[in-house]
C-alpha cells in the first residue's frame, strides 16, 4: 500500500509542470480580465485585516504597532491553511473529468491545490511585509527561523488536504462538514486575540494543535522564538499525519476514479 | 515490445445514489443495522467487465465493437489504467495514451498557444517535446494568429480542429481512441484522416473503439466484440466484424 502511494507521489511531483500549471489557470479564471488580477485578494485581505484590527484592537485595549502586525500574519497564515484544507475537500470531486480521462498520478490535484494558495498566500504576504516596514522589525535574529517554521506548516496543511480529499470524494456530505468545522477552529484558535488573554479557559489553547501550528510561523515574525513544546507537536503532527494521509491515499488511491 | 494482457479481469463499478454518498447516512446506519427502513446501503454495483482474458501484441490494429454499454469503454480505460481491475490483472509495456475526450483540459481563458501546453503536458509529454511539436500543431491546425486569442473566441469548429491537432501530436506505443470524432469541414476532414493514419503508424498498439464498421474493417487487422462487460468474439476483422453484423441484422 505505501509502494503505491510512493510511486504516485513520485510520479506527481515530478509532473509539477502541470499542477503549477492547473492552479495558475483556476486563479487566472477567477479574476480574469480585472485589471488588479489576483490583488483583489490583497486588497480585500487588507480591508478586513484593518478593520478587525481597529475594532478588536480597541475592544482588547491593544496597542496597535504591536496588535496590527500579530493579526495580519496570524489571518494571512490561517486563511492559507483554511482554504488549503477547504478547497483541498474538493480537489479530487472538482477534478473529476480529468481524473476519469486520463491516467495522470492523483496527487497533483491536491498539489494543485496546494500550489493554488501558495500563490495567493504571497500576494497577501504583501500586508504582512508592508505592517512589518511600518512598525519595525522585532527581532532579525529570529526571523529566519520562519523559513522552516513556514515549510512545516505547509507540510501540515497538505497532509490534511490529502486526507479530507480523499475522504469527500467518497463522502459528498464532508466538505460542507469540514467547512463547518472551519468556522469553529477559527474561533477556538488564537487568531484574533492572543494565546494568553484567555485566562481561566487556557486549555483552549494549550490543547488545540492549531493554535501551535499559527504559533509556529507568527512568532518568528513578531520577534518571538516558538517554543519547544510548540516545534515538537508541528514536527509529531506532520510525521503522524503524513503518514496516516499516505496509507489512507494508498490504500484507496485506485477507487478514487470509481468515487469521483 | 509492446503489449497488453487482461488475465481474467473484472471490474465492479460502484454507482452511489445519494445516500451511499452521505457520511451522516452511513454513520447513523451503524447503529442500526438490520432495520427495514435503513436496509439499503445506497450502492448499486454494475459488472462491467466480466472475466476478460485478452493478450494484444505489436502490430495489432483492433477495432472494438459491440452495443451501447456493451463495455467498449470501460475496457479501454482500465487497459488505460485509469481504472483499475477489481479482480484480475492488468500487465503491459509500453508508453499508453487514451485519447477518450479530445478536448479534455482545454482552457476557455487561455491562448490557443497557452492552450497547446496544457493538453501537451496532460497527455503527458515534456516541455521538450511540446516545444518540437508546436511547429507541426501550429501548422496543421490551421489557426494561424488566432492562436494568440483565448479560447472563448473560437467558434466550435476551431476548437476541435485545435484539440485534435494536439491530440493527434502525442507520440504513443499503445493508443487508445474512442469514437473518433467528426472534425471541422470537409477540407479538413481529409486532412483529418491523414493525420490519424499518420498517428497510427507511429504506435505499435492501436484500440480502436467505433461504430462505424466499414471505418474498422479499413483500419484494423482484428476486432474484439464486446457484450455485456464479456469478450463476445476476437479474432481477424472480416469474421468478428461479420458475425457481428449478423447478430445486429
Amino acid at each position: 500500500m505505501f509502494n503505491l502511494i510512493f510511486i504516485d507521489l513520485k510520479q506527481s511531483i515530478a509532473s509539477y509542470r502541470l499542477w503549477t500549471l492547473l492552479g495558475w489557470l483556476e486563479i487566472r479564471q477567477r479574476y480574469a480580465r480585472s485589471r488588479v488580477g489576483p490583488f483583489w485578494l490583497t486588497i480585500s485581505m487588507g480591508v478586513m485585516i484593518g478593520s478587525i484590527g481597529v475594532v478588536y484592537g480597541s475592544l482588547f485595549g491593544q496597542k496597535m504597532s504591536d496588535y496590527l502586525p500579530f493579526l495580519a500574519i496570524s489571518l494571512v497564515m490561517w486563511t492559507m491553511f483554511a482554504q488549503t484544507v477547504q478547497e483541498g475537500s474538493i480537489a479530487y470531486i472538482n477534478s473529476a473529468t480529468y481524473i476519469r480521462q486520463a491516467a495522470t498520478p492523483k496527487l497533483i490535484y491536491v498539489f494543485q491545490v496546494m500550489w493554488r494558495n501558495l500563490v495567493i498566500l504571497a500576494h497577501n504576504f504583501i500586508i504582512v511585509l508592508i505592517l512589518l516596514a511600518v512598525y519595525g522589525v522585532k527581532d532579525w535574529a529570529v526571523l529566519p527561523v520562519f523559513i522552516p517554521a513556514l515549510l512545516l506548516y505547509l507540510a501540515n496543511a497538505l497532509w490534511v488536504a490529502m486526507l479530507v480529499g480523499l475522504l469527500s470524494a467518497r463522502f459528498r456530505d464532508l466538505p460542507q462538514i469540514i467547512s463547518a468545522l472551519i468556522q469553529i477552529a477559527f474561533y477556538v484558535t488564537p487568531i484574533i486575540y492572543r494565546p494568553d488573554s484567555l485566562k481561566r479557559f487556557s486549555f483552549i489553547v494549550e490543547l488545540n494543535p492549531l493554535a501551535h501550528l499559527i504559533e509556529l510561523v507568527r512568532a518568528p515574525l513578531i520577534g518571538q522564538m516558538p517554543s519547544l513544546t510548540t516545534w515538537c507537536v508541528a514536527i509529531g503532527l506532520a510525521v503522524a499525519g503524513w503518514t496516516f494521509a499516505l496509507a489512507m491515499t494508498g490504500r484507496y488511491l485506485k477507487r478514487i476514479p470509481y468515487w469521483v | 515490445m509492446a503489449f497488453i494482457e487482461l488475465k481474467g479481469a473484472c471490474l465492479d463499478l460502484p454507482i452511489y445514489d445519494v445516500q451511499g454518498r452521505s457520511l451522516k447516512k452511513q454513520v447513523l446506519r451503524m447503529g442500526r443495522r438490520n432495520t427495514i427502513a435503513e436496509d439499503s446501503d445506497g450502492v448499486v454495483v454494475v459488472k462491467a467487465l466480466d472475466n476478460v482474458d485478452l493478450r494484444f501484441e505489436a502490430g495489432d490494429r483492433i477495432g472494438l465493437i459491440g452495443r451501447n454499454g456493451a463495455g467498449k469503454s470501460t475496457l479501454l480505460r482500465t487497459m488505460a489504467g485509469i481504472y483499475a481491475p477489481t479482480r484480475g490483472t492488468v500487465a503491459s509495456n509500453g508508453k499508453i495514451v487514451p485519447l477518450l475526450d479530445i478536448s479534455l483540459g482545454m482552457d476557455d481563458n487561455s491562448t490557443g498557444m497557452q492552450n497547446i501546453r496544457l493538453r501537451g503536458l496532460l497527455l503527458g509529454m515534456t516541455d521538450a517535446e511540446i516545444k518540437a511539436k508546436t511547429e507541426s500543431i501550429v501548422q496543421f491546425c490551421e489557426l494561424g494568429d488566432y492562436l494568440d486569442l483565448p479560447l472563448r473566441t473560437y467558434s466550435s469548429g476551431m476548437r476541435v480542429r485545435l484539440a485534435f491537432a494536439v491530440s493527434t501530436a502525442v507520440d504513443a506505443e499503445i493508443l487508445l481512441l474512442d469514437e473518433v470524432m467528426g472534425v471541422g469541414d470537409a477540407a479538413f476532414m481529409h486532412k483529418a484522416q491523414e493525420r490519424l493514419h499518420d498517428l497510427h503508424s507511429r504506435a505499435e498498439i492501436v484500440v480502436l473503439a467505433m461504430h462505424a464498421n466499414s471505418e474498422i474493417r479499413r483500419v484494423c487487422n482484428k476486432a474484439l466484440w464486446m457484450d455485456g462487460g464479456r469478450v463476445r468474439a476476437f479474432g481477424p476483422v472480416e469474421e468478428v466484424v461479420a458475425a457481428y453484423e449478423q447478430h445486429v441484422g
